[in-house]
């Protein structure tokens, strides 16, 4: 057994990161309190627009770190902090549910009684949308998940003050467990959340598409934090470009495996054209929606694509730097298109109140990685992977 | 216990690279044995069974099989599916796990891709005589023709011609490239004089320069970058098929990836069980070694839990979308005419593959030779289940029918194995099934010791 | 000794890590034109050749394009252009569908078109003639040892130096390649020429007879060979030979419509109307029917002075008063059920076109005979 010899000196954060993050926060709070009071019913769509975006990057964080034991990684040992850091937005996230629990009958159209009684297939589904089950589900969602992400973080922290690999053991089977957890909480998720805001629509690709959406978003959160960190010179050295390239090529993956999943969705249903599930495509080329829908293949498939799809640029900072961004916010624009088409069903609609909701997720995210950052080591020195990590080449 | 902290090793015992040339030509310079013999007299038996049956089906036509109204697409489909779905595993193998750089495949991607070339040519024999006319088959490729009519370009059964060929095609480029260093080793070492004029050529004249070496990893990776969208792309076409039509039980938007997943699980359990055979018979023991298998039933755990999670899904939406015809497709299945099948479907494919959550399963050949052959069974009769339950209960109630296969496709099925194994029995003894240049690429000491200076210190 | 020159200066090494600080010290000492020969490819050592990168990427970026777009025009070309059908109520250029084939297209010639430039083009492969071919030095590299070859083309190269350089570094077995000039014979020979003519000429009989002949002859004809009953044949199956069946006996075409007033045009006259509107597209459709079916008796402007006339019982003009005063009705009787020597014209003319004829008709009829009123309207 090797004893990893990297000596680990905790690095300032800058400043900028806390200060930029509380004003974001207070701007965020406030914007979304004035949202609630003037317009409820599209305060709570962006509200859900948040703990969706939120739900699914704490959740695939999880993911990300649990796929980093099962799969033996080497190169992402020094990263994996990063999103440890991410992962409790599992139980920061469903705050931001909770106000639309209040304004439940803006949001979902099953959660009328009226509309069911006269409506034989919302009467048919009642028995799974109803107000009871769907918190039963969702309460029971944030605490399995919220379960596991403090079985495996505990762990991975435990090991830096004692660099045990029985830690690394039990992760390993932890994670194992928590795969088919995470898979059923998904997509759950995404029926409850999103497919259920048309309730009389159904499409049974709907758990990956919102899974493959958001784990490309969790890896372009980890890698613009990465090169953040990079840059402000707290990574350490040996991370270079060959484990860069690894957080490009995986985001270049997931953008195809996103493209893939998107086209599979859209082609069988445009090609059979069956009234009840081609409705809901209709109306996503409403109006202006239009130009939004196919403004989607461009953001989220064709630029990612072309700008990470040469060998050098998967490990260029810049082009990292730039496409991170780039792809968490066409992670948003994606969510946006799916919530936001079932408020207005006419065109889009865009305003301070929706950035206002933007803003403060920005500040949570900021806040959480500078409060997690002060009380954790950003690299996890006990863990025995990390030497092979150090001397990790393509 | 594992030690996390060390690298595992791929191949056991650090044998040299002379004695890994000798145990990897030794199959290719020995006369075939009698075990050999044996073996090919079986699969060759079958194979002719099969020859029989397709010529049969040639000169009589497609009456013989047991397609009926409205079940027109019976043991032909069901088993181009099943062999397609075989080969997805060898590119697996080969391409993705390739980039994802699991050295660990080194010892068994030359075979896997062997596969993968063999279960695409018996796969596509079947929609071949299911055109009815064989030999007309030139006009699935848009040819300009006296009719000034072409192929129909939106049809999923086109996209098939198209994905099938591509795929057929790219697999056997990768892997004759693959075996391009391997035919320059065979090339020097064999002392026949025949042989080497063979090797000489199929070799191209290869010289194991660095300044090619460059060259072809780079040709090797964005081989492997193409074949990754590819083999995705082929099953998904395949799911296409059925998809795109309002058949109940077909159209359903998770089938692409369904089927993706279902056709590694299957081609994984396909190649688990002859590389069984394949290690012992050859003593590849240190090569392919038990750690490798074990990774492989961690990879048929995993493919097999989401074929699962696509059962669960399907069945939840069939209720939840309200849709009388859907609802009663899965009841039906699962209590209807074809009740056994889809329980055996289940069985094979979701609950037996969990045993191997257990670790000492998964390191039990037997066991999981078991296992595997289960997971084939119950992959074959998942794609009976689509095809048949569906077509046989579809809206109109007048029209339903039960289907029954006969003896010819029987005879068909058992031609297909005898087909694929014959083919595969063959590669054994004429090309090395180990490529030479990977393992000794991934044998402990074989790669240098890194100086971390140089490489890593980009801007 | 012409025949014979130098090459190059080779030596093994043993392991990995001894040969990348050969390659160093080589590139070190300045030689250009040498090359390492390994049985596997070995980490860091494009680094310690100082290789560039490879430009394979590029070939795979163009081939892969030129694929693209291939396979749309063409998809383009025959679906939307040269043979537009309806598939489906799909769009004559359906995207999304047109995509799976795309890109397998693009596939398809961006791993052929890449491999091939590789192996043909920057390989120059197949090469089986090259000095190091059957060395030593080759088999060992093929298989177990690690090579430096410094070329005999480099400036810098001097046998003795090379070999005193080679020894410094540790390497063994080392030895001069020498390039032996031979005679190569020409490859397009008469027997050669001969052969591909006589290839030639079985591939395309063989492609003649089996697509031609073979498939007109039994067993292979079977196809042509059906068991269905020809037109106008003569039946053993039904006692009146006839292999045509008539209908059953009030059968009618779906949509069909019995036409009023069949005995009675005076009834016909009476209560039939006109139901289109008199407007020019519909005066127009009328002008092609009548020229079509009418006025070769009737003549072009229905004055009865068709090319017919004194061969046939005289037609009559239709600019009489009879038929002027004729109503719509009345006329659309004659068209429908004939008169006379006229037939009925009822299955070449739909009903629509025969309101239309008679809008034509009038059309003509006043055209002909313009009124006081017609003069001063077109004032």
């Amino acid at each position: 057994m090797e004893q990893n010899n990297y000596n680990y000196v905790k690095a300032e954060l800058p400043k900028s990161v806390g200060k930029t993050g509380v004003a974001f926060l207070l701007v965020g709070i406030v914007a979304a309190i004035l949202a609630f009071v003037l317009e409820p019913a599209r305060a709570s769509f962006s509200s859900l627009l948040l703990f969706v975006y939120l739900m699914g990057l704490g959740m695939c964080s999880l993911f990300l770190v649990a796929l980093e034991y099962l799969t033996d990684a080497v190169w992402s040992v020094a990263f994996r902090r990063i999103s440890e850091f991410m992962t409790p937005l599992i139980f920061i996230a469903p705050l931001f549910a909770i106000p639309v629990l209040f304004n439940m009958h803006d949001v979902f159209h099953w959660s009328h009684g009226e509309a069911v009684q006269t409506d034989k297939i919302l009467q048919w589904k009642s028995p799974y949308l109803n107000m009871s089950f769907f918190l039963i589900r969702f309460i029971a969602i944030v605490g399995i998940m919220t379960l596991f992400f403090y079985l495996i973080i505990r762990n991975s922290g435990k090991q830096d003050k004692n660099p045990d690999q029985k830690y690394t053991r039990i992760n390993v089977k932890l994670a194992a467990i928590l795969i088919p957890f995470f898979g059923i909480s998904i997509t759950l998720i995404s029926i409850d959340w999103l497919m259920s805001l048309e309730p009389h629509w159904f499409s049974t690709i709907f758990g990956i598409y919102y899974f493959a959406g958001s784990l490309l978003s969790a890896f372009a959160v980890l890698t613009l934090f990465s090169v953040k960190l990079k840059e402000w010179k707290i990574l350490p050295d040996f991370l270079g470009r060959d484990h860069f390239y690894n957080l490009g090529a995986f985001m270049f993956a997931f953008v195809n495996f996103w493209a893939y999943i998107a086209f599979s969705q859209l082609l069988l249903i445009w090609y059979a054209n069956i009234p009840e599930e081609t409705f809901w495509f209709i109306a996503k080329f409403n109006g202006s929606w239009k130009y939004f829908s196919i403004g989607l293949i461009l953001v989220q498939f064709i630029i990612p694509y072309a700008a990470l799809v040469s060998q050098p640029s998967k490990s260029n900072y810049k082009r990292l730097k730039i496409m991170s961004v780039w792809i968490i916010f066409a992670h948003l624009y994606d969510l946006y298109w799916l919530v936001m088409t079932t408020f207005d069903k006419n065109g889009i609609v865009f305003g301070w109140i929706e950035i206002g909701f933007i803003i403060l997720g920005i500040g949570v995210v900021l806040l959480l990685f500078r409060f997690v950052y002060a009380k954790r080591n950003l690299i996890p020195v006990g863990d025995p992977k990390l030497n092979r990590c150090i001397n990790f080449h393509i | 216990m594992r030690d996390y902290s060390i690298e595992p090793s791929v191949v056991e015992g650090k044998p040299t690279f002379r004695q890994i040339d000798e145990l990897i030509g030794a199959p290719l310079e020995k006369m075939p044995d009698k075990k050999f013999y044996i073996a090919i007299s079986i699969t060759g038996t079958m194979f002719l069974t099969g020859i029989i049956c397709w010529g049969l089906s040639f000169y009589y036509g497609t009456g013989l099989w047991g397609n009926n109204n409205p079940v027109g697409w019976g043991f032909p489909i069901v088993n181009f599916v099943f062999w397609v779905g075989i080969g997805h595993a060898g590119t697996l193998i080969s391409a993705i796990l390739f980039l994802f750089r699991q050295r660990w495949r080194n010892g068994i991607a030359r075979f896997a891709e062997g596969m993968t070339i063999f279960a695409v040519m018996t796969a596509g024999i079947f929609p071949l005589f299911h055109t009815g006319r064989p030999w007309l088959a030139h006009y699935l490729f848009p040819l300009p023709n006296d009719h000034s009519l072409w192929v129909n370009f939106t049809s999923p059964l086109l996209w098939d011609v198209f994905a099938v060929s591509t795929y057929f095609t790219v697999s056997f480029i990768f892997w004759y490239v693959g075996l391009i260093p391997d035919f320059a080793n065979l090339r020097d070492r064999t002392k026949n004089k025949v042989k080497k004029v063979i090797y000489s050529i199929t070799s191209l004249g290869w010289r194991a320069s660095n300044r090619h070496w460059q060259h072809y990893e780079l040709v090797y990776l964005i081989l492997a970058g193409f074949a990754t969208p590819l083999v995705l792309s082929v099953h998904t076409i395949v799911s296409f098929d059925f998809a795109v039509s309002i058949i109940p039980g077909w159209h359903t938007t998770i089938f692409p990836p369904y089927f993706v997943a279902g056709a590694v699980f299957s081609g994984f359990a396909m190649v688990q069980n002859v590389l069984i055979f394949v290690r012992k018979v050859f003593n590849y023991e240190k090569i392919i070694t038990v750690d490798i298998l074990e990774k492989m039933n961690k990879i048929i755990i995993l493919t097999g839990s989401m074929v699962g999670y696509a059962y669960a899904m399907e069945f939840f939406i069939a209720w939840y979308s309200g849709n009388q015809a859907e609802s009663f497709v899965f009841i039906n299945r699962a209590f209807g005419d074809y009740a056994w099948a889809y329980w055996i479907m289940v069985s094979c494919n979701v609950i037996f593959p969990q045993l191997f959550w257990i670790k000492r399963i998964r390191r039990n050949i037997p066991i999981m030779f078991i296992i595997g052959v289960l997971v084939n069974v119950g992959m074959w009769f998942e794609r009976f289940v689509i095809t048949v339950t569906s077509l046989s209960r579809d809206f109109l109630p007048s029209s339903w029918a039960y289907y029954k296969p006969t003896l010819i496709d029987g005879g068909i099925l058992i031609g297909s194995f005898g087909m694929f194994f014959t083919l595969l029995l063959l590669f054994t003894k004429s090309l090395p099934v180990v490529s030479i240049a990977e393992i000794k690429s991934v044998i402990d000491g074989a790669q240098p010791t890194h100086h971390h200076k140089e490489a890593n210190n980009g801007k | 000794m012409e025949n014979k020159k130098i090459y190059s200066v080779v030596g093994l090494f043993d392991t990995a890590d001894e040969i990348i600080h050969a390659s160093e010290k080589v590139v070190e000492n300045g030689y250009k034109k040498f090359d390492i020969n390994t049985p596997f490819p070995v980490h860091g050592l494009n680094q310690a050749m100082k290789l560039k990168s490879s430009p394979m990427g590029y070939f795979a970026l163009v081939f892969g394009l030129t694929g693209t777009a291939i396979a749309l025009l063409t998809m383009a070309f025959m679906m939307t252009f040269d043979y537009p059908l309806n598939i489906g109520g799909k769009p004559l250029f359906p995207l999304p569908a047109f995509i799976p084939v795309t890109f397998e297209v693009t596939v398809l010639l961006a791993s052929i078109g890449t491999v091939l430039a590789l192996l043909f083009v920057f390989f120059k492969m197949p090469h089986n003639s090259h000095p190091l071919h059957d060395s030593n030095y080759m088999k060992k590299c093929t298989t177990e040892k690690f090579g430096v070859c410094l070329e005999a083309d480099d400036e810098k190269f001097n046998e003795a130096d090379a070999k005193a350089f080679l020894e410094k570094l540790g390497a063994k077995e080392i030895e001069t390649i020498y390039t032996v000039k031979e005679d190569v014979p020409p490859i397009f020979t008469k027997q050669f020429i001969g052969f591909l003519v006589f290839t030639v000429i079985v591939i395309s009989g063989a492609t003649y007879f089996v697509t031609n002949k073979l498939m007109f002859m039994p067993p292979f004809n079977w196809m042509m060979d059906q068991h269905r009953v020809n037109v106008q044949s003569v039946s053993t199956f039904f006692p009146d030979s006839f292999s045509m069946r008539e209908k059953v006996e009030g059968t009618v075409p779906r949509g069909f419509m019995p036409e009023e007033y069949k005995e009675s045009p005076d009834s016909a006259g009476k209560y039939l109307q006109n139901p289109l509107e008199y407007n020019e597209k519909n005066i127009a459709l009328g002008k092609k029917k009548f020229l079509t079916y009418c006025s070769p008796c009737h003549g072009n402007l229905a004055k009865g002075d068709s090319r017919l006339k004194d061969n046939f019982p005289k037609p009559p003009t239709l600019h009489s008063k009879k038929l002027k005063e004729w109503t719509d009705g009345r006329i659309y009787h004659v068209i429908t059920f004939g008169q006379g020597v006229m037939p009925s014209y009822a299955k070449q003319v739909t009903r629509q076109e025969r309101w239309a004829i008679i809008q034509y008709i009038r059309t003509l009829q006043r055209a002909l005979n313009p009124s006081e009123e017609d003069f001063n309207g077109a004032k």
